[in-house]
C-alpha cells in the first residue's frame, strides 16, 4: 500500500493579509515532513480561477520547489489539464522533462481534462473538445519524450519535425496517470495503460467493482508506450489522533468545509449541455448532488481516514481489500485545522499505522 | 463562504396557501434554457442569506411554453440566479412573466411564483429558437438560440427552482423539482438582444457573457413541494421538509 499528501491549496476568504503565502509555506513544510516520514508522493493539483476551492494554478512551480527541499517521496503532478487552451503538449511535456531531471527522477505525471465551467469558460475552451484532446495528449506525450525529433499532425496541436527538450530522467518517462472523476474514466485508462488516479471517492463495493474492471480491462490494453501503469489510486482525507472524539470532530470540520466549497464550483455539465460530460465530475469525495433535501449535511463519505490510529488503519485495510494500490490524502482544507495538529495527525498515522501496511508486516 | 446579503423584505414574495396539492402534468412542453455570467461585483446582492453565489455568478433565463394543462395553454419566463442551498444547486427567481392568469395562479398558489401577467413567446424553428416577453408594450427579453445541435434526452439538467413565497410555514423558500421527460434535446448558441434589468425586479442583474442555451421538447410534471427553506439562515439550519 502505497501513501501520498495531495495538495488542493484551498484558501480561506479573504485573499490578502498573506494568507495565500501561508498556505504554500505550510503547505511545503507538510511536504518535507511527509519525505522525512516514509510517505511516497506528493501531488499538487491544477485548479484556476476555482476561489477558495484550490488556489493551485501553477503546480509545477510548486513541484520544484517541493523537489528541491526533499530528498527521497516522489512528486505527482496530478494533474495537468490536456486542454490546449492552458497548457499546450509541448510544453507539459518540456515542463515535465524538466520536473524530473531536478527531483532526481521522481516525477508521476497525472493528465486531467478539467470538470467545472468556472475553468473551461475562464480559458474560453471548448467543453465537447476535452476528451478528445485529452486523448491526443497521452498518446503524443511519449513520443515528445522519445529520443529523437518528432512532428504531429493532429486535432488538438500539429507541429513540424523538431527535437523537444529535454529529456526526462525516467527510462522511457515517468508513470502516467488519469484522474478519475466521471464512471467510466477508469475503463478509459486501462484501455491506455495509464494508472487510476481517483479524485473523486466511490464507496467500498463501487469502488471494488470498478478496481476490478480496470484490472481486467488493463490485460488487453494498447498502451501509449511501451510501458504500463497499472496501478489504482483513491483519493481520501486523513486526520488521525489519540482520541477518536476530538479526531472526528477535527477531521469531520475539514471535510465538511471541503465539501461545502467543493460545492460552490460551477460545473460544465450544469452549465453547458454535452455529451461530454456526462456527470457532474465531482471534485470532492462523497459530493452531493441533485434535487434532494439542501439540509443535508456533507456526508461522511465510506471509508473515510478519520479517526485514531485503529480506526485509520481499519479503513484503509478495506481500502487495500478492495484492490486499491494507494490512498493520497487531503490533509487540511481551507487552514480549517492548525499547522501544528496536521503535522501531529501526520506524524501519529507514519507511526501507528503505515508501518502495518510495510511488506511483511 | 460567500453568502447572499440581500435585504428580504425587498425581496419580491409570492403566497403558497396550502402544501395539500396533487402533481400537475405540463403536455406538449417546451423548455429554452439560457445560461450567462454575470458580472462579479453584484454577485451576493441578488440572493437572500440563504443561498451562496456560484463562481462565476450565472443568471439562467428559462421560457416555458405549454400546450395542455389544468388551467389551459400558457407561456412562462423566469429570470433566475444560479446558486447554491447548502450543497445543492439550485435556481433563485428574481422575476416571472407568465401571459396566462390562472397558469399565474396556479404556479403561484402551488410552488409560490410571483408572475407578472405579460406577453411570452417561445418559438421554435429549424435554424434558432426565439423567447420574447413584454411588459406593457415594453420588451423585457429578446433571447435567441441559433445553431441547434442534437443532444440526448439526459445532456442537459434543470437545476430545482426556488421561490420566495408566504407559506403555512411562514416566509420561505419554495423548492420545485420540475421534472422534465424530453423527447428531443439541442444545444443552442445564445444571444440576448435586449434584457431590461428593472422590468425582471433588479437592475442589479447584467448577463453579459453568453454560456450556453438548449431547448427540450417533451412533457412535464409539477410535483408537490418537498422542501422549503428559511431565507435567512444556510440550509442547513433552515431546511424544513413539507408535511401535508
Amino acid at each position: 500500500m502505497k501513501f501520498g499528501i495531495f495538495f488542493e491549496m484551498s484558501t480561506p476568504r479573504p485573499f490578502t493579509g498573506g494568507i495565500e503565502r501561508q498556505v504554500y509555506d505550510n503547505a511545503l513544510e507538510q511536504a518535507r515532513l511527509a519525505d522525512e516520514l516514509g510517505f511516497d508522493t506528493v501531488w499538487a493539483v491544477e485548479h484556476h480561477f476555482l476561489e477558495e476551492y484550490s488556489h493551485c494554478s501553477a503546480p509545477e512551480v510548486v513541484l520544484a520547489a517541493i523537489a528541491g527541499q526533499t530528498s527521497r517521496i516522489r512528486v505527482g503532478h496530478g494533474a495537468v489539464v490536456c486542454v490546449p487552451e492552458m497548457n499546450h503538449p509541448i510544453r507539459v511535456a518540456e515542463r515535465a522533462a524538466v520536473l524530473d531531471i531536478i527531483s532526481g527522477g521522481r516525477l508521476e505525471l497525472g493528465t486531467a481534462r478539467s470538470s467545472t465551467w468556472t475553468e473551461l469558460g475562464g480559458f474560453e475552451a471548448d467543453p465537447d473538445e476535452t476528451k478528445k484532446t485529452w486523448d491526443e495528449y497521452v498518446r503524443v506525450l511519449p513520443k515528445l519524450w522519445g529520443p529523437g525529433p518528432v512532428s504531429h499532425q493532429g486535432h488538438a496541436f500539429s507541429m513540424p519535425e523538431r527535437n523537444v527538450l529535454p529529456k526526462p530522467l525516467q527510462d522511457p518517462h515517468p508513470p502516467l496517470w488519469v484522474t478519475v472523476t466521471s464512471p467510466g474514466t477508469e475503463l478509459d485508462a486501462a484501455d491506455r495503460g495509464l494508472g487510476c488516479l481517483g479524485v473523486a471517492a466511490a464507496g467500498y463495493d463501487e469502488q471494488e467493482r470498478r478496481t476490478k474492471e480496470y484490472h481486467r480491462r488493463i490485460q488487453q490494453c494498447d498502451p501509449v508506450s511501451s510501458v504500463v501503469n497499472d496501478q489504482v489510486t483513491t483519493l481520501n482525507f486523513l486526520y488521525c489522533h489519540e482520541d477518536p472524539a476530538v479526531a472526528a470532530k477535527r477531521g469531520m470540520g475539514m471535510v465538511g468545509l471541503f465539501g461545502l466549497a467543493n460545492s460552490h464550483l460551477l460545473w460544465t455539465r450544469e452549465a453547458y449541455p454535452t455529451r461530454a460530460y456526462q456527470s457532474l465530475g465531482n471534485l470532492s469525495p462523497g459530493a452531493r448532488s441533485g434535487s434532494g433535501s439542501p439540509g443535508e449535511k456533507y456526508g461522511i463519505p465510506e471509508g473515510i481516514v478519520v479517526g485514531d490510529p485503529d480506526l485509520v488503519y481499519k479503513a484503509i485495510e478495506r481500502w487495500e481489500s478492495v484492490g486499491v494500490d494507494g490512498v493520497n490524502f487531503l490533509v487540511n482544507a481551507l487552514e480549517v485545522l492548525p499547522q501544528d495538529q496536521v503535522l501531529d495527525s501526520m506524524r501519529l498515522f507514519a507511526a501507528e499505522v503505515m508501518p502495518r501496511f510495510q511488506k511483511g508486516a | 463562504m460567500l453568502t447572499g446579503t440581500a435585504t428580504i423584505d425587498d425581496l419580491p414574495a409570492g403566497t403558497v396557501p396550502t402544501w395539500d396539492i396533487e402533481p400537475v402534468t405540463l403536455d406538449g412542453f417546451e423548455i429554452v434554457q439560457a445560461l450567462f455570467e454575470l458580472r462579479t461585483a453584484g454577485r451576493q446582492s441578488v440572493l437572500p442569506p440563504a443561498l451562496h453565489p456560484t463562481n462565476p455568478p450565472t443568471l439562467v433565463v428559462q421560457v416555458w411554453r405549454c400546450a395542455g394543462s389544468p388551467w389551459g395553454p400558457f407561456e412562462l419566463a423566469q429570470v433566475r440566479v444560479q446558486c447554491r442551498s447548502g450543497l445543492r444547486p439550485r435556481g433563485f427567481v428574481i422575476g416571472a412573466v407568465v401571459d396566462n392568469e390562472a397558469a399565474g395562479s396556479g404556479l403561484a398558489a402551488g410552488w409560490g411564483f410571483a408572475p407578472t401577467l405579460g406577453e411570452v413567446r417561445l418559438r421554435r424553428y429549424y435554424d434558432e429558437t426565439t423567447a420574447e416577453v413584454d411588459l406593457d408594450g415594453h420588451p423585457v427579453l429578446r433571447l435567441a438560440g441559433a445553431d441547434p445541435d442534437p443532444l440526448g434526452p439526459h445532456d442537459v439538467g434543470y437545476s430545482s427552482t426556488l421561490n420566495l413565497a408566504h407559506t403555512p410555514n411562514g416566509l420561505r423558500l419554495v423548492q420545485l423539482d420540475l421534472e422534465v421527460d424530453a423527447d428531443r434535446v439541442e444545444r443552442l448558441r445564445p444571444a440576448i438582444g435586449a434584457f431590461d434589468a428593472a422590468g425582471w425586479g433588479n437592475d442589479l442583474l447584467d448577463p453579459w457573457y453568453p454560456v450556453s442555451a438548449s431547448i427540450a421538447v417533451g412533457r412535464a410534471t409539477l410535483p408537490p413541494v418537498r422542501y422549503c427553506c428559511r431565507p435567512d439562515v444556510l440550509a442547513f439550519e433552515g431546511t424544513e421538509t413539507v408535511v401535508v
